[in-house]
This record gives structure tokens, C-alpha cells and sequence, in this order.
């Protein structure tokens, strides 16, 4: 039985929703321009930057997938969130391919791959990022939906969990679609206050009830050293650290919902700024529903409840008898808060590559800005329709964070392979490119292909498992940038690296 | 208290001291943050 109350919960969460959406739809008088639509006419400062960020990387289906790591791995389970954390402090220190980018002063990263591979490539990247950050973020409103369903208690009979998805879209749409990336950082302020006293609390409560030395004794009773170390889980090994240590060093440099944070700041050096003081959220970010996870694991494994089949149902099940009447309107407003905030610059951001790399060869130059924020704005709401289909139909086999590293190495290994060559590899050309973003993509396609049909799913999950698959396509997307652009240049030594439009 | 489990007890504890301290200062600049960018942009478009 849910501790939530519609009479103490209720409210807090209204009131949150009425704010929030009041000041979404409240800046769009600002915008005027497609550059004030997709970037904020670059007026981003630093801190607005951090909240901005932290809000869009932390959606419940992170602390769903965060919390399902610790369940299932214990500590082990938090290693991906230090991986990031490092990734992005050193490309924010370095600015190794984030400075070149904010100083070309593009939209999207396909922009700048047109200065060094040609149009072409820029269309086939903008197609690759758009597949693949619209696969990744299908799931998002089902999970999201699922969580507050069960945390609140509510009977799906009555409430249909398709109700709770469509109410949410309808809600980030609203926002979204009038005032594009200036509604999106203004509620994202909003949220990220919401979201961080939320879990914080939750955290604190965690501490206070369960302890330190009641989830250590968890981790060593269920996963023994492997709960503390990666290196020696049996379900995790170098493979596991090695393909994080890729996707996340690719997902910093290339993720477009990351990057649009550097793209929107008023200058690179505020950009490299927000990278490097956002980098210890990402350890928070994976540990501390980590830790909400492992508190799960205690309280099902000592009898509290039956635990869930799914252990991605298993923390919203924890929490909703875990968290006191009036703590558990804050938590609802807190998960609302981090989705809505993740939902809405994702489908913002996909937008933007839709209509600035996919759409670019159509309207360049001759659209006023007047018929650009109309596109831009039904870009937005179809890629609100494509999520509630996505997410009624497709059914999550597996982890969530393996689905999630699968479906981004789509894009990320040939993107990040790209972003590199152009901004350091001058030697590198459009057949080595075209190369990089077929081989990259090969490798997770066809495991998300096997990992589907029943004759091969187990050939899939146990065999070959969505590590190896992915470190597969990061080396295949590298080795075929080198091999195509060394072909090109053998068989047409004569005809330039950059192809005319 | 293993040298593995206590990396994680430390992490765990740097990592909530950090979010909290980083939730009220964000909190607080964020405001002017957001002020000064809407001011911008409400020059941008008495110039346009």
C-alpha cells in the first residue's frame, strides 16, 4: 500500500506542476528567432548551465536504471557515473573537441562535420543522431509512467499507466513547443531545485532508517566482492569498465543534449566552465539512486515485501511504502521535476538536428524566421507523438542502462569518431566518414536485432552480451575512418577532402 | 571497513555533501543567471 496522500502529497506536487508551467509559458514571449527557439540565442551563463544540465541527465528513467545497477551489482553498479564524471572534467579542462566546436558557433555538431566531410556526410550524420537519440529516449515516458504509477499507488485499472504517459507528454509539449530552449532552461532551473532537494532528502531518510552498515552487509551478502569492485563481478569484468569508459568519453563529446549545454553558453570558456564543475554530478547522478537501489535490495531480502519480478520495478516498489505521507509529495514532485526536465530537452534537441541537418538542404537561407519556429515547433509535437507510440509498443528486454548504451553507441561511435577527425585529423575525408557511421552502427543494430527475436536471444544476451558488442562498434567505427580515408586517397589521390554541396 | 567498501562510504558521503552545497549556491546564482539572460534578450529585440 502507497504512503501517497491525495490530500497532503496532492497539493505539493500541483503546486509544483502550476509553477513550472507557469514559467515555461511565460518566456516564450522571448523568442523571436530559430536561434532563440534552439539555443537561447547563446545568453546561457554558467550556473544556469549547471542546474540546465543536471536536470536534462537526470530523468527518472536515470535513477530507475541507476537504482536497477545498484540492485543488481551493488557499488559495482555506480562505475559508469565515475567514468562519465572523469570524461567530462578532462574535456572540460582541455576543451579537447568542445572548444573547436563552440568556437565554429554551430546549432548542431552535423553542422560543423559539413566544413570537413561534405554535405553528405552532415545529412547521414544528422540521420544517425536523430535514429539514435529518438530510440534511446523511446522508453522514457513508459518508465517514467511506470514509476510514478506504482510509487503513488495508483490502480492501473482505473488509471491507466497510458493516461499517466500522455498526461506527462502533454504537459513538457505545452512548454516545449512555445518556448523552445529559453522554456527549457527557465523550467530546467526550476526542476533541478525541485529534483536535488528531493533527493536528497529521500537520501538522508535512506541513511537514517537503513544505514551505512546494513547496505555494505547487503552488497557483501548478495554480490560479495564483486558488490564492490567491477573487475571482479562476474556479470560485469574489464568489458563492462571498458565499454562504459567509450560510451561515456563519446557521450560527453557528441550526446547532443550534453552538448547543447556548451552550444547555448554565451562563450567557450562558460562552456568548458559547466562541464567541469557539472562533472561530480554525474558520480552523484549514478550513486546516489545506487544507493537507493541497494536499500531496496535490503528491505525485499529481509522479508519486508515480495520483491518484484522486474528489477526495475523493484525501487518505485521500495519507495512507495519507504517514504512517509508529505516526504512522498515531495519525492512525486522531485521525479516529475527530473522528467519533465530530461523529456523536454530531449525532444527539443532532436528537434534541432531534425530541422537543422535533416531539413537544412530544403529551407537554407529562403524560410523566414517566422515559418522556422513553426517547423521547429511541429517537430517538436511529432517527436512527442513518435515517444507515447514508441513507449506503448516496445517492450524493455533486459537492463535498462544496456538498452540505453546500446541504442546511443548507434550514434556515439561513429559521431565521437567524426567529431574527432574533423576537429584534429585533417587528413581524414568523406569515404573514411560514410565508413565510420556504417561500421558504428552495424554492431548495436544488430545486437538490438538478435536481442529480439526469440531463436537468438540468449545467443544474444549470453554470448555476446551488449559489452563486447559495443566496444566492437567504437573500434569498427575508428578502424573504418582510418580505412576509408586511405582508400579514397589511393584511388583518388587528385579530388579534394571536402566534396562540394 | 575493507578499503574497497570504505572508497564507496567516502564517495558516497563527498557525493551528498557536494549535491547539497551545490543545490543551494546553483539555487541562488541561478536567479540572476536566468535575469540577465532574459534581459539580453529583451535588448536583442528592442534592436531588431
Amino acid at each position: 500500500m502507497s504512503h501517497f496522500s491525495p490530500w497532503i502529497d496532492g497539493p505539493i506536487v500541483g503546486l509544483y506542476l502550476l509553477v513550472t508551467m507557469a514559467a515555461g509559458v511565460y518566456v516564450r514571449k522571448y523568442v523571436g528567432k530559430v536561434e532563440h527557439f534552439l539555443v537561447a540565442g547563446r545568453e546561457m551563463n554558467l550556473y544556469l548551465g549547471i542546474a540546465s544540465l543536471a536536470a536534462t541527465e537526470f530523468g527518472i528513467v536515470t535513477c530507475m536504471y541507476t537504482a536497477q545497477n545498484g540492485y543488481k551489482y551493488g557499488f559495482a553498479g555506480s562505475t559508469p557515473g565515475i567514468c562519465q564524471a572523469l570524461a567530462m572534467f578532462v574535456i572540460g579542462v582541455t576543451g579537447f573537441c568542445i572548444k573547436p566546436l563552440r568556437d565554429s558557433g554551430v546549432i548542431t555538431i552535423p553542422e560543423l562535420l559539413e566544413r570537413h566531410f561534405g554535405p553528405r556526410v552532415r545529412w547521414a550524420a544528422g540521420l544517425v543522431i536523430v535514429l539514435g537519440g529518438l530510440l534511446n529516449m523511446g522508453i522514457f515516458l513508459r518508465v517514467g509512467g511506470e514509476f510514478l504509477v506504482i510509487v503513488a499507488g495508483l490502480d492501473t485499472k482505473t488509471f491507466p499507466l497510458e493516461w499517466m504517459m500522455t498526461i506527462l507528454l502533454i504537459m513538457v509539449g505545452v512548454y516545449t513547443i512555445m518556448g523552445g530552449m529559453l522554456s527549457v532552461l527557465v523550467t530546467d532551473f526550476l526542476q533541478f531545485v525541485v529534483m536535488s532537494v528531493g533527493l536528497i532528502a529521500v537520501t538522508l531518510l535512506v541513511f537514517y532508517r537503513v544505514g551505512w552498515n546494513t547496505l555494505a552487509e547487503t552488497v557483501a551478502t548478495h554480490h560479495g566482492d564483486g558488490g564492490f569492485n567491477p573487475f571482479v563481478h562476474p556479470e560485469l569484468g574489464w568489458s563492462y569498465v571498458a565499454f562504459n569508459l567509450l560510451l561515456n568519453s563519446a557521450a560527453t563529446l557528441t550526446w547532443q543534449t550534453t552538448i547543447a549545454r556548451v552550444l547555448a553558453a554565451k562563450d567557450t570558456k562558460t562552456g568548458r566552465q559547466v562541464y567541469t564543475r557539472t562533472s561530480f554530478f554525474f558520480v552523484c547522478r549514478f550513486l546516489i539512486p545506487g544507493v537507493w537501489g541497494i536499500a531496496a535490495l535490503a528491505y525485499f531480502s529481509s522479508g519486508g515485501a515480495t520483491a518484484p519480478e522486474n528489477s526495475l520495478h523493484a525501487l518505485p516498489a521500495f519507495l512507495s511504502t519507504f517514504v512517509p505521507v508529505g516526504l512522498m509529495g515531495l519525492l512525486l514532485a522531485a521525479m516529475l521535476a527530473a522528467d519533465m526536465s530530461t523529456d523536454s530537452s530531449y525532444m527539443l534537441t532532436w528537434g534541432s538536428v531534425i530541422y537543422n541537418d535533416l531539413l537544412g538542404p530544403f529551407h537554407r537561407g529562403r524560410w523566414s524566421e517566422k515559418t522556422g519556429l513553426l517547423y521547429n515547433r511541429f517537430i517538436v509535437a511529432a517527436i512527442g507523438v513518435f515517444l507515447l507510440f514508441y513507449g506503448l509498443w516496445y517492450e524493455m528486454s533486459g537492463n535498462v542502462w544496456d538498452y540505453l548504451g546500446v541504442t546511443g553507441t548507434i550514434y556515439l561511435s561513429s559521431m565521437s569518431t567524426l567529431l574527432i577527425s574533423c576537429c584534429y585529423l585533417k587528413w581524414t575525408n568523406d569515404w573514411g566518414a560514410i565508413g565510420a557511421i556504417i561500421a558504428g552502427a552495424v554492431f548495436p543494430v544488430s545486437f538490438l536485432v538478435l536481442q529480439q527475436m526469440d531463436a537468438t536471444k540468449s545467443f544474444a544476451n549470453d554470448t555476446i552480451g551488449p559489452y563486447y558488442s559495443g566496444i566492437a562498434a567504437y573500434v569498427a567505427a575508428a578502424t573504418a575512418m582510418v580505412a576509408g580515408s586511405l582508400l579514397k586517397k589511393a584511388l583518388r589521390p587528385e579530388s579534394p577532402s571536402v566534396p562540394a554541396a | 571497513m575493507n578499503p574497497a567498501e570504505r572508497f564507496w562510504w567516502i564517495l558516497t558521503i563527498a557525493a551528498v555533501v557536494w549535491y547539497s552545497t551545490v543545490t543551494v549556491y546553483v539555487s541562488f546564482r541561478g536567479v540572476f543567471d536566468i535575469k540577465s539572460m532574459l534581459r539580453r534578450l529583451e535588448e536583442q529585440h528592442g534592436g531588431d
